[in-house]
């Protein structure tokens, strides 16, 4: 299916935002999104939650035969699979572009910077070595894959415990847990702890979105402001600020002290983000020592109200109050509407006041009919705001904005409260109960 | 600042035409029709175990021999004849691709447009250059549709003066099965602002044009400022929309223009509560109902 697509005044509206130095969600221009690690049950198992954007990475291992012309090294193979259940613009099964360009990146940043020692996975040289595979699904798409991607695929490595392997003699020998060698003794878990891959360093890719051929940049961005981009710069460093690749895409011309600029600052969030890796692979391992449930299921909020809750957006609030009695003294006075006898803000002296409500009772309706229609005939044509003291009556005024419309009860209404003035509305009375019924 | 505050309440679904469905078949996916072997099967359903049974949630038609659901809520299925608002997506060689609410893109080739000035010619290869100059992507355009091809995507033509690029204006994204199919789909309203209700579910309000000047084919897109007051009127109207559309009410003209009227008591802003919604909702239907007496 393909995605519905943006319309120009949204595109407008994005584009103008960003060259006023606001983004839609709030955030400044170098920030990252809140960033959130999770390990699943088995080693190797990481989902990695960017803002909205979600991806699953896993990691599993393979004895196999090695190259040819790189026998004693072990293989590494990464793919990522883009799913309908990402974004309804992705299609199951087919290449596309962004998929093609998604593994590339992925394979450059992890594969080409020589992060994880492939020597150290092979068994026998020539015959059998580890064959480790990346599998990194994606299953919410909300802008920025790539950095997902690759903190997945980096921190899945980290977790990844692979079995050990022993080698024996020419003889045959007995099936163990995985299957059947004629050469590798592999162990199960239970007789051997399994050991962790050898990673060197920890390369992590930072996106950068340009707009207006260039002059606008933005760190991290959502779906809707990728939709407008120009072009995407992708750096991936360590925290040892070694570039590991750069990309450029989008056709957009890039001075030099762009590319400075971008890297500095890739630098800074790279170094930000392998601490957060480093403190979540720790908290995972001392959950597990200390043999307490981990994984998956138990990270998953449990099915409480609170479950769907949404964090905090940080938005800047120090100015709220100002700019908000500007727009109001700038701002014209609301059109003039059919003045309703009724009290428009519903609950005004009901609030804890646990009276009864007399609407269901007819005799008592009319009898108090006169009176409201004597009430009110003063007070038809004209909007104003009636105040009253608190001590009079049952109802409390709440505020003195123009909008409301208070009327003042007489005193020879009876006892029951009810908001006045309804019945000789033209509007329906199962309306009006409706608004009772707070 | 005024901000509006209200407890959680159980609202009652208000039905309002509680009578009229009480004799459609309503089915949902998973729902047997019928057992019987003797019916042919046709759109939205499927032979399960020699039952046959609803693939889609809809109401169940049959003619003669032949059993099919016609689901509620569906992509536009465009006819011949019908009228749409859609966004172009894409600049082709010699055809723009619309997105129209349909399962496939429509297409508008560059023969079914009118060309500036109205001449009647063969597109030439200067015209296939110059189609950006009058449609690009994001725009949106009112068309007819002409045909449908065989894998079931629309071609569509705005050979007409009333059809063409569409100015200023807003436009309503609701469900195609609410927009009555009618004699006419362009109004005048009399509160002051036009309507286009596109078959496809797509609604287009934009202001009465002044002076009816011969737009040729919406060529000119006129960029003056709206008035104020015109604006408002719109924005009414849309929040009428919306609450008609929540409330699954036909739209056509009568009853976009009485649910105006009996919005009229609220601002415009208020239309969008819930509680205001219904009951703008059920005016318009007693005055609906008492209008077709």
């Amino acid at each position: 299916m393909k995605d519905t697509p943006l319309s120009n005044c949204e595109r407008d509206f994005l584009l103008k935002a960003i060259e006023e130095k606001k983004r839609l969600d709030g955030r400044q221009t170098y920030d990252y999104r809140k960033i959130k690690i999770s390990f699943g049950t088995d080693y190797g198992c990481c989902f990695v939650d960017l803002g909205q954007t979600r991806v699953m990475a896993q990691v599993s291992c393979e004895l196999v035969a090695p190259k040819e012309n790189r026998p004693n090294e072990g293989i590494m193979f990464f793919n990522i699979e883009l799913s309908p259940m990402a974004s309804p613009g992705f299609e199951q099964g087919r290449q596309s572009e962004l998929s093609v360009k998604l593994n590339r990146q992925l394979e450059r940043c992890l594969r080409n910077s020589k992060c994880i020692d492939t020597e150290s996975l092979c068994v026998v040289s020539g015959e059998k070595v580890w064959q480790i595979r990346v599998d990194v699904h994606t299953l919410n798409n909300d802008g920025n894959l790539m950095d997902a991607a690759s903190i997945a695929a980096i921190t899945a490595l980290c977790h990844f415990r692979r079995p050990d392997v022993s080698t024996q003699g020419q003889e045959v020998t007995v099936l163990y847990f995985f299957f059947f060698l004629n050469f590798c003794l592999q162990y199960s878990p239970e007789e051997r702890d399994p050991i962790p891959l050898s990673i060197y360093h920890m390369p992590i890719s930072v996106s950068f979105a340009f707009f207006q051929q260039g002059t606008y940049l933005l760190v991290d961005p959502c779906e809707r402001e990728e939709r407008v981009m120009d072009g995407l710069l992708v750096i991936a460093m360590n925290k040892h600020r070694e570039i590991c690749s750069i990309q450029s895409s989008g056709g957009i011309m890039l001075l030099k002290e762009q590319v400075m600029r971008c890297s500095k600052i890739a630098g800074v969030k790279v170094s930000e983000i392998t601490e957060l890796i480093s403190e979540a692979l720790l908290n995972d391992r001392k959950a597990r020592k200390a043999g307490g449930k981990c994984g998956f299921a138990e990270s998953m909020p449990q099915e409480r109200i609170t479950a769907l809750k949404k964090d905090e957006t940080p938005v800047e609030m120090t100015d709220v109050t100002e700019t908000a009695n500007g727009i109001i003294q700038k701002g014209e006075a609301a059109p003039q509407t059919v003045p309703s006898p009724v009290v428009p803000v519903p609950g005004v002296g009901q609030v804890g006041q646990g009276l009864q409500n007399s609407w269901g009772l007819e005799d008592d309706d009319e009898d108090n009919y006169e009176e409201e229609k004597n009430d009110n005939s003063g007070d038809e044509q004209v909007e104003e705001v009636t105040k009253m003291d608190v001590g009079e009556g049952d109802v409390v005024e709440i505020s003195d904005s123009e909008e409301e419309e208070v009327v003042i009860l007489n005193p020879e209404v009876p006892e029951k409260l009810k908001n006045t003035g309804s019945k000789s509305h033209q509007k329906g009375a199962a309306a009006s109960k409706k608004r009772q019924k707070k | 600042m005024a901000a509006d505050m209200r407890l959680p309440t159980i609202r009652k679904t208000v039905s309002l035409s509680a009578a009229a469905f009480d004799r459609k078949d309503l089915v949902v996916p998973g729902d047997v029709i019928t057992s019987d072997t003797g019916f042919m099967r046709g759109h939205g359903t499927y032979v399960d175990d020699d039952k046959l049974t609803a693939s889609v949630a809809g109401e169940v038609q049959r003619v003669d021999k032949l059993i099919c659901v016609r689901p509620l809520k569906t992509r536009f299925n465009g006819e011949v004849g019908d009228v749409v608002v859609g966004r172009i997506t894409e600049v082709q060689q010699k055809r723009w691709k619309v997105e129209t609410n349909s399962r496939l893109d429509s297409v508008l080739l560059l023969s079914s447009v009118n060309l500036p000035g109205g001449e009647l010619r063969r597109r030439s290869a200067e015209d296939e250059l110059t189609m950006r100059e009058y449609l690009q992507e994001g725009d949106l355009i009112s068309a007819e549709v002409q045909s449908v091809f065989m894998d079931g995507a629309l071609s569509l033509h705005t050979r007409s003066l009333k059809y063409g690029k569409l100015g200023q204006g807003v436009l309503v994204q609701l469900s195609p099965s609410l927009i009555k199919r009618q004699k006419t789909h362009f109004h005048n309203l009399p509160c002051g602002a036009s309507i286009i209700l596109g078959n496809n579910g797509f609604v287009w309000l934009y202001p009465t044009p002044g002076q009816q000047e011969e737009e040729a084919g919406g060529f000119y897109t006129s960029l003056e400022p709206v008035s104020l007051s015109d604006r408002e009127v719109i924005s009414r109207l849309r929040n009428c929309l919306l609450a008609l559309a929540a409330h699954k009410v036909l739209l056509y003209d009568t009853s976009v223009l009485y649910c105006y009227e009996s919005s009229l008591q609220h601002q415009v802003k208020d239309i969008l509560k819930p509680e205001v919604m219904e009951e703008i909702v059920m005016l318009t239907h007693q005055k609906l109902l008492e209008q077709e007496g």
